[in-house]
């Protein structure tokens, strides 16, 4: 998190003593032009699908657009925003306290599991085996991820209805009770998301010094007040940085939930990615569409600054 | 740390946390294997009866892999390619050339990090189908139907640049020691060439990274190529196929031949992947530099 401004000094010291003032002026010049042919393709690229989409994103929320003709275009004002916001609207409730109560669930389980097992990997032999195991999800396919837990949770004949079948409770429909859906999807996503925390968790303790650990045993302390008392609070930069990323991923994240729920039952698991894109590509209300897109980056912007502003007051230099 | 008595404890809390992890994968596997009726038959059993590969065979009969895996390949190929190629050349320009701008350019390639992509989703579905000049439309866009939402740039369209890309290249290109640039440019060597003879020879492992990182995303991407081939079914990369897999009348019977084409569709991944885990690893770590 350090190291972002710290660019090279500055260069050709050497070269400036060997060559005449005009042919240094003539390589600058050069230079120039390299780097703004080197950088050109990034820059359009950006332009093309980064900076004219926001533009078009804002414009479009301030409007009613039913597709195709972009000419037909009616200019509405906040009326998309006042409508997604207000009161007994949809949008607020369920379908954003979903997707927060979505990303505190996962993030929360994700965060919990990873410091206690990245912790605990550090202490075993073969380190790079266990994380391996931990890191599959990660470079799984979410279509792959969302039906093995689909049908994991399979009433009928999936595992964890035959584990619970065979010490004796009946089967639980996980996905299809409003009451079990969310928290199934958020046990899924944590799954999910554990592997890459547990690698950056791992970095972190790594730079903790031994001599604090050995400080530490001179003094007599167990292993656990040890984690409680040297670990934790020396890596808590790291655990805000993995949990700002994990909840900036969560809180946008819904290809799981096109694959297990669809948002159902009955918006039980609806969140705000995926009524945006239901409501754009399904309905073609782009407009409405726009605006709880920028709404949902408006709530991830100010949960970061939320995060960052927590851990600032509680006296931690992070970055 | 690591203390004289055998550490049970972390032992325990590790193994069981790898089951978790590994048992969806093996239950993946053997279901695959399962026959029809198998699954869904109670009690649960982990085990197929025995180990057929009919589904396997239904699963490439019902789709049409040969044309999933080349819109797979073909989406991820340019992807990585041009990533590598605009990372690698853009990196050079912030970390090493001396230019009026430098110093915004590069805050501006940090800055594009901080937009989710699901913002960007909309907009560009409509800028791809209103693209000048292409399927038919005019060139202010109108007219035509789908511009380039219907042709096979669309898949790759968004990927092409990666801002983190960019920034991951810089990091690297700044660690080449500035001598060994003049040197070159002393001797006569344009910038195209020392770019090439010199930066990308020396950030070989960062560029092996990054293509890995891209290589992973890009294969698994789910809800772009959904929304491409809804409107161009011949579109249609692994991950959306796999999915048209499953009956929604029957799930118990087709899930046998899902988690076949969820193998299918995952083992390359896997493959890469522990292939060259070192470097992805890596990756991960460098983003957490951020």
């Amino acid at each position: 998190m350090t190291t972002l401004n710290g660019s090279s000094p500055a260069t050709a010291p050497t070269a400036s003593k060997r060559s005449r003032r005009g042919s240094l002026a003539k390589s600058r010049r050069r230079q120039a032009w390299a780097a703004w042919f080197f950088l050109s393709p990034t820059l359009l690229f950006f332009g093309i699908f980064l900076v004219l989409p926001l533009l078009f994103a804002i414009g479009l929320s301030l409007s009613v657009w039913g597709g195709f003709d972009l000419t037909r275009i009616e200019f509405t004002g906040l009326d998309n925003f006042g409508a997604i916001l207000s009161e007994g609207s949809s949008f607020v409730a369920p379908i954003l306290t979903n997707t927060l109560l979505f990303a505190f669930g996962a993030v929360a389980l994700a965060l919990v599991a990873s410091v206690a097992i990245a912790h605990a990997i550090t202490r075993l032999r073969f380190e790079g085996f266990w994380r391996t195991l931990y890191f599959l999800p990660i470079v799984t396919t979410v279509v792959a991820v969302g039906n093995i837990w689909k049908y994991l949770y399979e009433p009928g004949g999936g595992l964890i209805n035959g584990l619970l079948n065979a010490v004796g409770i009946s089967s639980v429909q996980f996905l299809s009770d409003p009451d079990t859906a969310l928290p199934s999807v958020v046990v899924v996503q944590a799954w999910a998301s554990i592997g890459s925390a547990i690698l950056i968790l791992t970095a972190g303790l790594k730079a903790i010094p031994h001599t604090y650990y050995e400080a530490g045993e001179l003094d007599g302390t167990t292993a656990w007040s040890a984690f409680w008392h040297i670990t934790l609070p020396l890596l808590r930069p790291t655990l805000l940085f993995v949990m700002i990323t994990q909840f900036i991923g969560a809180l946008q994240s819904f290809a799981l939930i096109i694959v297990m729920t669809s948002g159902g039952p009955a918006n039980a698991t609806n969140v705000a990615g995926f009524e945006m894109y239901q409501q754009a590509f399904r309905f073609g209300s782009w407009g409405v569409a726009s605006a709880m897109a920028l709404v949902l980056f408006a709530v991830i912007f100010v949960i970061t600054l939320l995060q960052l502003w927590f851990f600032r007051r509680k006296g931690e230099e992070t970055s | 740390m690591k203390p004289r008595r055998f550490p049970w404890f972390s032992y325990l809390l590790v193994a069981v946390g790898a089951l978790i992890m590994v048992v969806p994968f093996l239950d993946m596997v053997f279901t695959s294997f399962k026959g029809p009726g198998e699954f869904g038959r109670l009690p649960y059993r982990f085990l197929p009866e025995d180990f057929d590969f009919a589904n396997y065979g239904a699963a490439f009969s019902q789709l049409d892999m040969p044309r999933l895996f080349a819109n797979s390949i073909l989406m991820t190929g340019v992807a990585v390619f041009s990533t590598l190629l605009t990372a690698s050349l853009a990196g050079y320009a912030l970390a090493k050339l001396r230019f009026r701008g430098r110093a915004v350019l590069f805050r501006f390639v940090l800055a594009t990090m901080m937009f989710p992509p699901f913002l960007f989703l909309i907009p560009n579905f409509l800028i791809l189908a209103n693209w000048p000049g292409a399927g038919g439309n005019d060139l202010f866009g109108a007219g035509g139907y789908g511009g380039l939402l219907t042709t096979y740039a669309a898949l790759f369209m968004p990927f092409l640049v990666s801002g983190f890309g960019v920034f991951l290249m810089r990091q690297f290109v700044v660690a080449i020691p500035d001598e060994i640039l003049e040197a070159a440019r002393i001797d006569g060597a344009g910038e195209l060439r020392i770019w090439w003879s010199i930066v990308v020879p020396q950030t070989k492992a960062a560029l092996i990274t990054l293509g890995l990182l891209t290589f992973v995303n890009v294969w698994n991407e789910y809800i772009w190529t959904l929304l491409v081939s809804t409107v161009n079914p011949d579109l249609m990369t692994l991950p959306v196929g796999i999915q048209l897999l499953q009956s929604y009348l029957d799930p118990n019977l087709t899930q046998p031949i899902v988690m076949a084409g969820l193998v299918i569709s995952t083992l390359p991944v896997l493959l890469v992947f522990l292939l060259l885990q070192k470097y992805y690893i890596r990756g991960m770590m460098l983003s957490g530099l951020k």
